[in-house]
């Protein structure tokens, strides 16, 4: 799950350097709307509906991994 | 960078390349943006009232921005469609209502306006049923009136249609016969015993047939190419009465043995069309699979297994090949040119001293300057004309005037004769003393008409003052029969660099002599 969230990361901010540390304060693309982009391409990979108070608290590479994993049983 | 006006929050629907308005915002209107789109979407308050006032009020708002964008450029809009309803009762159709009469006033503005076209957003919307159109998550987080799940959906749909708006059309569509026009195998059945008309499956077929002769009517040019004796389709035409194609609908057919792939390329040249103008229908997928191996330039669409699949492959065939924002007379009358162009072939034959045959043909050519009726036919050449076109410039009807206002002289030339009228079929854009953009259409070649048209504009340019006028031909993939052209039309070429020749022409001195059997009317 980790590689694929890191790889939706790097093809939807155009940016082959983004790391586990990757969040919306230092990445410049991921604002308001690559942030959309972003719920609707993790929703149709890891098939998920999240929560729009999840989706207003998922501001990082991290939060995008705890949030998924408490939703997706088996990984 | 082109710029969109909205109501709804809709980045993630559209490619780079494209900026937003601010909501429900004209107060902005930016001066260079190549093309505007106006995408105002169906309001979805409770109160059904204000949805309505809201949805009354946007004619006056795209009203004033057609207004006030930049002269020459357009603005296409989309349509209206209601994406979250609840009448509280059943006689209750305010919103619709409403809907409609905005959608209505935008078709009515597109008919009557140049610089407005108009798309029909509600084709998009029919492909999804209401729950995946609209997500109230993301209309609740940050006004999304269309879910983003189907946003790459609409991407897609969008370049589409936006090619049909920019005239992007294959020209001819090839056909195979058995079991594509009719259903059964002629040479087994017989002209009597082949599937066409009456119940089911020949009813499927006699659909298909209708909806190609449509096709044909709007300017796709026919043509077959089947393995089959000749003389049994022959006996198709005479005899059997339920086939609704007869054969003056086809512009060129090869009913032989001979493989397809070279069957084809002979079409090509027949009809004078590249090659990627060509859709090839076949119900065989190893014709398919030879053809997409022997000549990828060809468009070759899968063919339905079942003959109840014809009716949805027509609007496939439509959508992904032929489909243009409206016809001009030209297309209307294409198939009866090319017609008249084989009859013309014919006449050739009968004379031996082609001065005499082009003086037989009565020629008259009509040449024109650009105004508002012949700019979009201008515009329409221009992307579509590949083999006769010196430079191979595509532009759009907005370029085009925004030329006219700079000053350019541009011309178009119409060619009739005693078969008929061709139409508009040749431009020429003069930039100061350069010409920019010269092109006929295949059409009319091969009777001089092309050195006659260009010795026409020069005189012009030379009683308007002008002493010496430049030209350059640019080599494409598919021009290389005007190579030459300038020279023969008495330039002198003075420098070539990657293939590009740049000539001159001292106009006082130049021999601007046009054959007398050439009927010039100059408007």
């Amino acid at each position: 799950m980790e590689e694929k969230v890191l790889e939706i990361l790097r093809n939807l901010f155009e940016d082959e350097t983004l790391d586990s540390t990757c969040s919306q304060k230092n990445c410049e693309k991921w604002d308001s709307m690559g942030h959309l982009r972003l719920v609707v391409e993790l929703e149709s990979e890891f098939e998920v509906t999240l929560e729009p108070e999840e989706i207003g608290e998922m501001v990082s590479y991290e939060d995008i991994i705890r949030i998924l994993k408490s939703k997706v049983s088996v990984c | 960078m082109k710029f969109v006006f909205r109501n709804n929050t809709l980045e993630p629907f559209f490619p780079k390349g494209y900026s937003f308005s601010g909501y429900d915002d004209i107060s902005f209107i930016p001066e260079d943006a190549e093309e505007y789109v106006w995408f105002y979407q169906a309001p979805v308050h409770a109160n059904v009232e204000a949805n309505c006032n809201e949805i009354t009020a946007i004619p006056q708002k795209l009203e004033y921005v057609l207004e006030r964008i930049p002269e020459g450029k357009s603005v296409i809009a989309l349509t209206m469609d209601v994406l979250y309803q609840v009448p509280l009762t059943e006689d209750d159709a305010r919103l619709e209502e409403a809907v409609y009469s905005y959608n209505s006033f935008l078709w009515d503005a597109g008919r009557k306006r140049q610089n407005l076209k108009v798309i029909d957003f509600s084709e998009f919307t029919r492909m999804y049923p209401r729950a995946d159109l609209m997500d109230w998550r993301f209309y609740l987080i940050s006004q999304m009136g269309l879910n983003p799940k189907i946003a790459k959906d609409f991407q897609a749909w969008w370049n589409k249609k936006t090619e049909s708006v920019a005239l992007r059309r294959k020209k001819c569509l090839v056909l195979d016969l058995d079991n594509t026009l009719w259903g059964g195998v002629l040479g087994e059945d017989g002209a009597g015993g082949i599937k066409i008309g009456g119940d089911y499956p020949g009813k499927a077929f006699l659909f298909f047939q209708e909806a190609l002769l449509e096709l044909s009517k709007s300017g796709v040019i026919l043509a077959i190419c089947s393995k089959n004796n000749e003389s049994d389709v022959d006996e198709v035409w005479e005899k059997n009465p339920f086939m609704i194609l007869k054969k003056d609908h086809f512009a060129a057919s090869r009913i032989n043995w001979d493989d397809k792939a070279t069957n084809i390329k002979e079409l090509a040249k027949e009809l004078n069309i590249g090659l990627d103008s060509f859709v090839f229908v076949d119900d065989n997928p190893a014709e398919r699979e030879l053809i997409r191996q022997m000549l990828p330039m060809v468009s070759v669409p899968e063919f339905p297994t079942q003959p109840y699949g014809l009716p949805d492959f027509f609007k496939s065939l439509v959508d992904n090949y032929f489909k243009v924002y409206s016809l001009t007379e030209e297309d209307k009358n294409k198939a009866a040119q090319y017609k008249a162009n084989a009859e013309r072939a014919k006449a050739q034959e009968s004379f031996s001293d082609f001065g005499a045959f082009l003086e037989s043909l009565d020629i008259r050519l009509t040449i024109q300057q650009a105004n508002e009726f012949n700019i979009p036919r201008i515009a329409q050449m221009t992307q579509k004309t590949n083999q006769f076109n010196l430079t191979t410039r595509r532009y759009t009807d907005s370029d085009v005037k925004a030329f006219l206002a700079s000053g350019w002289k541009i011309w178009c030339l119409s060619v009739a004769d005693r078969f008929g009228d061709n139409g508009i079929t040749g431009a020429i854009m003069v930039n100061g003393d350069e010409i920019d953009s010269l092109l006929l259409s295949c059409r009319i070649l091969g009777k001089g008409i092309e050195v006659a048209f260009v010795k026409a504009v020069l005189s012009m340019l030379k009683e308007q003052g002008l002493k010496t006028l430049r030209a350059c031909y640019v080599p494409t993939a598919k021009n290389s029969q005007v190579h030459d052209f300038y020279d023969r039309c008495g330039f002198t070429p003075y420098s070539v660099e990657d293939g590009v020749k740049k000539y001159e022409i001292n106009l006082e001195c130049a021999d601007l002599q046009i054959e007398k059997y050439y009927h010039l009317n100059i408007q």
